[in-house]
């Protein structure tokens, strides 16, 4: 008997089947909720793995090193998609090399002084606004003030400016975010032993804060790599069948890209194969991948030296 | 309530004059003047909430980020007021270290621990700076257990041993004062019994102000007491004094056990 003792209105000798009827209830409501979890949970990996499978079911044969490496022949009709990948990634690198300095000091910025200042407290409310702005806003801003006032051009350095600011309000707020999550008792030990602030900054909290702020920038890239609006009127062309050359000219060309690829080429029926298009998205969803790869990498590597 | 005190001879290391803190506008610690003692151990006790940890937390200005903290008088260190304008935070928490109530290792190795202070307030690299961590794990009695794992992290070790971590990283920065927030209330006896060794050694070369819960460690490990109670300084002496012959009744009963 755990309790007998008499206790306001409950007597000696109540209390274990008062607590039997709630251990009951309390199975119930477990094996309710742990099915009713378990099934949502499996039908959205379902979900996932059959969109993947599906793409790599009808991308897989297409690809080969041809496909990846070559660009399009025949008017588009043949050949592989070389141009397009490489597009995408000299966007992706470009955005990456600007987006990254700004939107890790925006985070920093709102982190330290976020709480303290209005002018703060009002620039985290605006970040957050433009974080959920639709990607197809940033292209036709790109467009107006990129593209036309500034007179780049449809051009690589106009998408990679539109792109980075599309990248860096999340980077902002997962910057920020992950320096929130910094335990107090570090930063107090840090300014004990006589750091400064920026010092115990970092030293302490963004080595801390790290594998956050660089999942947040991959996440980040990841989307805006498969986003075809950024890109769409400030850097994209959909027509080429030349091996693309990379020097200082090509930051005042435009580049093809997969995302723009694919939808300018299921818009255009009959021109591009549809094998070529599976394959095309196929290469897309792996670039992802590799990139979220990186990610889950870069966790665990600086998890495991840090013992968290 | 008690003025300074000093004993004849004894030179102070570090002293508050009527120093009061408030939290928005709540006191927490009223006209506290208290010395001390250059190179002896000064334990503070006093109920929960006496204003402990507030007072020490005054002694390295860690208190000035409270938002609400409103902090008069003076805190001399060097004949200087550590509260003037124009003091250098970095070099007054050089000159004064802080351990916490909980063990808070950097998650780092335990060489960067150790060498982070001496590397930035030194700029020490290399032999030098591998022969001030090794002197400061040693003085913090962890040389032993750690030296051939110094790569490891920081957080793998056990709570007693991240506590003299701690301790070690802040003897690596050079402190003359050592300031100790209840050191071992987080730790298991035998932790706390190696820290309170540890502690009594230290307090031969160093300045160690220590707060404390446990009288009995108080006892075991302080030359001097500071009895603290609603903010107040009540009681301040000689800590054999203080424990068996008090002044004042209510040092009396809360050391009796009648109190808090
Ligand atoms: N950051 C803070 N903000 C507001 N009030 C505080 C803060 N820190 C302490 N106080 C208040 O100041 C008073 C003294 O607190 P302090 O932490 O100095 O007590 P203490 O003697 O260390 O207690 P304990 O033995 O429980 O650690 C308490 O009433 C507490 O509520
Ligand atoms: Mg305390």
């Amino acid at each position: 008997m755990m309790n007998a003792v008499q206790s306001g209105s409950v007597r000696t000798g109540e209390w274990e089947s008062l607590a039997a009827r709630q251990d009951a209830r309390r199975a119930r409501k477990n094996a309710l909720l742990t099915s009713a979890f378990g099934a949502v949970g499996l039908a959205t990996v379902l979900l996932v793995l059959g969109l993947v499978a599906a793409i790599a079911y009808h991308g897989a044969p297409t690809l080969s090193w041809e496909f990846l490496t070559q660009p399009p022949r025949e008017g588009m009709s043949a050949g592989g998609v070389g141009p397009m990948i490489l597009g995408s990634i000299l966007l992706m690198v470009g955005a990456f090399l600007m987006a990254t300095p700004l939107g890790v000091f925006g985070g920093v910025c709102l982190a330290e002084y976020g709480e303290r200042s209005r002018l703060m407290r009002l620039m985290h409310a605006s970040v957050a606004a433009l974080a959920g702005t639709p990607p197809i806003v940033y292209g036709l801003f790109g467009l107006a003030i990129f593209v036309l006032k500034f007179k780049l051009g449809v051009s690589l350095l106009a998408g990679w400016l539109t792109l980075t600011l599309f990248c860096v309000p999340s980077i902002v707020l997962t910057t920020e975010a992950a320096l929130k999550t910094v335990p107090a008792a570090l930063i107090d030990g840090g300014l004990a032993l006589g750091l400064s602030r920026w010092q115990t900054l970092w030293r302490i909290a963004l080595p801390y804060a790290l594998p956050g702020i660089l999942t947040g920038i991959i996440l980040s890239l990841g989307r805006a790599v498969g986003e075809a609006t950024p890109v769409l009127f400030t850097a994209s062309i959909y027509y080429t069948t030349a091996e693309t050359t990379l020097g200082w000219e090509t930051l005042r060309q435009p580049v093809a890209n997969l995302p723009y690829y694919l939808a300018e080429g299921y818009r255009q029926p009959g021109v591009v194969p549809e094998r070529l298009i599976w394959g095309a998205c196929l290469t897309l969803i792996l670039l992802t991948l590799l990139l979220n790869a990186g990610a889950i990498l870069i966790r665990s590597r600086t998890r495991r030296r840090y013992l968290w | 309530m008690v003025a300074a005190m000093t004993l004849p001879k004894q030179k102070v290391a570090m002293e508050t004059v009527e120093l009061s803190v408030s939290y928005n506008g709540k006191p927490a610690l009223k006209r506290v003047s208290l010395a001390f003692p250059a190179n002896a151990v000064t334990a503070l006790i006093g109920p929960s909430g006496c204003g402990k940890s507030t007072l020490l937390r005054c002694l390295n200005r860690m208190n000035d980020r409270i938002p609400g903290v409103e902090i008069t008088g003076k805190v001399m260190l060097n004949g200087e007021d550590i509260y003037a304008r124009r003091v250098n935070l970095t070099r007054l928490r050089r000159e004064v270290g802080m351990v916490f109530q909980k063990p808070n290792p950097f998650p780092m190795s335990i060489f960067e621990n150790v060498a982070l202070g001496p590397r930035l307030h030194y700029g020490l690299r290399g032999r030098a700076l591998q022969e001030v961590v090794e002197d400061a794990l040693r003085k913090a009695a962890l040389w032993d257990e750690v030296k051939d794992e110094l790569h490891k992290s920081g957080l793998a070790l056990s709570g007693g041993q991240q506590q003299r971590l701690c301790i070690a990283r802040m003897l690596a920065v050079q402190p003359r004062i050592l300031l100790m927030d209840e050191p071992c209330s987080a730790l298991d006896p035998i932790s706390t019994q190696k820290i309170e060794e540890l502690i009594v050694e230290l307090g031969k070369q160093y300045t160690v102000i220590v707060v404390t819960h446990n009288l009995q460690q108080a006892a075991r490990i302080s030359h001097y007491t500071g009895f603290l109670m609603y903010g107040e300084l009540v009681e301040w002496g000689e800590t054999r004094q203080v424990f068996e012959n008090p002044t004042r009744p209510e040092t009396e009963d809360y050391i009796r056990g009648r109190f808090g």
